[in-house]
C-alpha cells in the first residue's frame, strides 16, 4: 500500500471471467463461461427437440421433420405438425419459465431450496386451478388465470407468515413447505368432491404433463412469456445486487425493496404460468437455476443458461415419458421428479454439512 | 465551522419501541476527517446509518446539500455517499475484482456496464487498498484483513465525495489498521474526499481526526478537534474511565492512557474503573 503513495500505475483490473465489448459510450459485459454454456446447452437442446420429433410410435425421418418445420408438404406433417411439435414447443416454454421463475426466487430467498415448487407456489396455482375445474369453471382458456392467482396467494402466504420484520431465508423455506403440504391437501380435497371425469383429469394435471396438449395451451403461454421478455431482462441486471445483505445493496444504490419485490413477482407470475400450461412439473425450477449457477461458475445465477436447462430437462423428459410405456404416456414430472428428488436430498445434506445456516436475514 | 454537505437536524432515531438517538444536530465539516466515539450502544452506528439512509428518522432529518435523504433516490444517493457497513456480506463465490467493480453500480446504466471510468476507478481503488495481487479469488477464501481491505476498496471505487466507515478497523491486526486508517487520511487530503468514520479505538480516533465526535446515550457531549475536546474530564465522562492525557510521542496530539495517576485519589478512581468493567 506504501507503493500507491504515488499515483498508480497498475495494470487495469477487470472482473474476472467476463470480455469487454465497447462501442462508443456503450460497454457490455460478456461472462465468457455463460456465453459458451449457453451455446451448448442450445445445440444440446435443439438436438433433443430433433431426436423429439423424429421419434414416436411413428418414426419420422430427421429429412421429413426438417421439411416439415420449413413449411414444405410432407407426408409427416400430422405427426409432426400436429401431435408432436405443439407439444414440443409448450415443453420447450414450460420449461424456460421454470427455469427462470426458479432462479428469480431462489434469488430473492438466497436459497437454493426456496423453489416454486418446494415453497407452494406451483401447488397454489394447482389448487385453485383444480378447484376453478371441479366447480366447473367450464372455459379451459380461462384456467390460466386462475393458476397465476393461486400462485400469487400462495406466495403472499409464505410471505405473510415468514415476515418478522425481515426475512429469515430457513424460515421461509419451513414455512413454504408447510404451506406447500397443506395445499396439497387441498388439491386433493377438490379431487375427491368432483366428479370422475373432472378427477382423472385433475389427477393427471397436478402431477405435471404436457399429453395431450396442443397450440392451445402454448399459444397464450408463448405470448405470456413475450409479453414479460423486457422484464426478463431487467432482472437479469437486477439480481444481480440482490445478493448482497441489505445495508451494502442501499449503500450501492439499489432500490432494495422495490428490486426484490419485483424479481419475486416475476419469478411467481412465470412459474404459475408455466404451472397453468402443464402443471406442476415436480423439480424444473429447483433443479435448472442450481445446475446452471454450478456450470457458468457465476456468482449469481444466469437466467439464459437456466431457461435453456429447464427447456432441456422438460424436453429431455418427455420424450422418455411419451416412449417408455408407449402407447401410455406417463406424466413428465413423474420422470423429472425421479431426477430431482435424488438431487434435493443431496443439496440438503451438503447445505448442512457445508454452510452450516442458509443466510441470515433477507 | 466549516461549510458543510451533510447535516442532520433535529435527528431523532430509533428501533420499534427504543430510542436510540433524541433531537442530534451535526454538520459534517466538509473535506475533513470526522470521527464518531463514544462507548457501546451510544448509538454511534446509528447514528451513522441514519447519515447514510440505511436507518430512517423517527424525527427530524439528514440533509445533503439541503435536500432530505428521504426525497432522494437511492441511487442519487449513492452517487454522492459511499458506505461501508460494519458487517457487509458479499454474494456467494464472488471474486474480489467482481466485488470491488460492484462499487461502480450507482454509476452503470444496463447500456452502459463498464465504462473507461469505471475500470480505472476498480484499478485504482484495489491499488490503493493493496488487493490487486487478490483480483481472481473468492472474497470466501480470504484472511478477515484481507476481506476488509476488499471491501473498502469496493466503497473506494464507487467514487463518492463523501465517505462514511463503520468501525473499519475491525477484524484487522493494528498494522492493517493504522494502514487502513491512513489510507482514509491519504484519501481526505490528496482527494479532498470527507469521511466520517466510527471507531472503537478513542486514540485511533484522536490521532485521525480534524473533528472528533463525542457520544453519549445518543447524544453529543463533546465535538471539536481533538487536542481542544480529549481531556481527562471527557473520559470520565464519556467512558466513565479515569485516565491520564498525554502528548502523543509521535504526532503530540492527545494520548488517552487509562488509570488513574498515583498523586490523585486512587481509590475513587478504582471504583470508576471496576464500575466500567461490572
Amino acid at each position: 500500500m506504501t507503493a500507491s503513495l504515488i499515483e498508480s500505475q497498475a495494470a487495469a483490473v477487470r472482473p474476472g471471467g467476463y470480455s469487454l465489448v465497447r462501442r462508443g459510450r456503450a460497454s457490455f459485459l460478456v461472462h465468457r463461461r455463460a456465453a459458451i454454456a449457453s451455446c451448448v446447452l442450445a445445440v444440446l437442446t435443439a438436438a433433443v427437440c430433433l431426436a423429439y420429433l423424429c421419434l414416436g410410435e411413428r418414426f419420422v425421418a430427421p429429412a421429413e421433420v426438417l421439411n416439415t418445420l420449413s413449411g414444405q408438404p410432407s407426408t409427416a406433417d400430422f405427426v409432426v405438425g400436429e401431435l408432436r411439435l405443439p407439444r414440443l414447443v409448450l415443453g420447450l416454454m414450460v420449461g424456460a419459465a421454470f427455469g427462470v421463475g426458479g432462479a428469480l426466487i431462489q434469488t430473492v430467498a438466497r436459497n437454493p431450496l426456496a423453489s416454486p415448487d418446494i415453497i407452494g407456489v406451483s401447488q397454489g396455482a394447482s389448487a385453485l386451478t383444480i378447484g376453478a375445474l371441479t366447480f366447473g369453471v367450464g372455459s379451459f382458456s380461462v384456467l390460466p388465470y386462475f393458476s397465476v392467482a393461486g400462485g400469487m396467494i400462495a406466495a403472499a402466504l409464505v410471505y405473510f407468515f415468514a415476515w418478522r420484520g425481515g426475512l429469515h431465508a430457513a424460515r421461509f423455506v419451513l414455512i413454504g413447505i408447510g404451506v406447500a403440504i397443506a395445499l396439497r391437501s387441498v388439491v386433493h380435497l377438490f379431487i375427491t368432491k368432483g366428479d370422475y371425469l373432472v378427477a382423472h383429469q385433475a389427477q393427471v394435471w397436478i402431477t405435471g404433463s404436457l399429453n395431450g396438449r396442443g397450440w392451445d395451451e402454448a399459444a397464450p403461454l408463448g405470448w405470456t412469456l413475450l409479453a414479460l421478455a423486457p422484464c426478463v431482462v431487467w432482472a437479469a441486471r437486477a439480481q444481480r445486487n440482490a445478493a448482497f445483505d441489505d445495508d451494502t445493496a442501499t449503500a450501492l444504490g439499489v432500490p432494495l425493496q422495490r428490486t426484490r419485490l419485483g424479481l419475486a413477482l416475476l419469478g411467481v407470475f412465470l412459474a404459475s404460468v408455466a404451472t397453468g400450461a402443464a402443471g406442476p412439473v415436480d423439480f424444473v425450477a429447483l433443479l435448472a437455476p442450481q445446475i446452471a449457477r454450478r456450470l457458468t461458475r457465476t456468482a449469481q445465477i444466469p437466467l439464459l443458461c437456466s431457461a435453456l436447462l429447464g427447456a432441456l430437462i422438460v424436453v429431455a423428459a418427455d420424450l422418455p415419458a411419451r416412449l417408455l410405456f408407449a402407447p401410455v404416456e406417463l406424466p413428465v414430472g413423474v420422470l423429472t421428479a425421479a431426477v430431482g428428488a435424488p438431487y434435493l436430498i443431496w443439496l440438503i445434506v451438503k447445505d448442512r454439512s457445508v454452510r452450516g445456516s442458509t443466510g441470515g436475514v433477507a | 465551522m466549516t461549510e458543510s454537505r451533510l447535516t442532520a437536524r433535529d435527528l431523532t432515531l430509533a428501533y420499534e419501541e427504543r430510542t436510540v438517538v433524541e433531537g442530534l444536530d451535526l454538520d459534517v465539516p466538509h473535506g475533513r476527517v470526522t470521527v464518531i466515539v463514544g462507548p457501546n450502544a451510544c448509538g454511534k452506528s446509528t447514528l451513522l446509518r441514519a447519515l447514510g439512509r440505511l436507518l430512517k428518522p423517527r424525527r427530524g432529518s439528514v440533509l445533503l446539500d439541503g435536500t432530505e435523504l428521504s426525497r432522494m433516490a437511492t441511487r442519487t444517493i449513492a452517487q454522492s455517499i459511499g458506505l461501508l457497513p460494519q458487517t457487509p456480506v458479499a454474494p456467494e463465490a464472488i471474486t474480489v475484482a467482481d466485488l470491488v467493480a460492484r462499487g461502480r453500480q450507482p454509476h452503470q446504466h444496463w447500456w452502459q456496464q463498464w465504462s473507461e471510468e469505471d475500470e480505472r476507478a476498480v484499478t485504482d481503488a484495489m491499488d490503493r487498498t493493496d488487493v490487486t495481487a487478490l483480483a481472481a479469488r473468492p472474497v470466501d477464501e480470504l484472511s478477515g484483513g484481507q476481506r476488509q481491505r476488499v471491501w473498502i476498496a469496493m466503497a473506494l471505487a464507487q467514487d463518492t465525495d463523501l465517505l462514511l466507515l463503520d468501525e473499519p478497523t475491525t477484524y484487522l491486526d493494528i498494522s492493517h489498521q493504522v494502514e487502513v486508517l491512513d489510507l482514509v487520511r491519504q484519501l481526505n487530503r490528496e482527494r479532498g474526499r470527507t469521511v466520517v468514520a466510527v471507531l472503537h479505538d478513542l486514540n485511533q480516533a484522536a490521532r485521525y481526526a480534524d473533528h472528533l465526535v463525542a457520544m453519549k446515550a445518543g447524544r453529543i457531549v463533546a465535538q471539536g478537534r481533538p487536542t481542544e475536546i480529549v481531556t481527562v474530564d471527557l473520559v470520565r465522562d464519556v467512558f466513565g474511565l479515569a485516565s491520564v492525557v498525554v502528548p502523543d510521542p509521535v504526532t503530540g496530539g492527545p494520548l488517552v492512557v487509562p488509570g488513574s495517576p498515583w498523586h490523585q485519589d486512587s481509590s475513587a478512581a478504582a471504583a470508576a474503573v471496576s464500575a466500567e468493567v461490572r
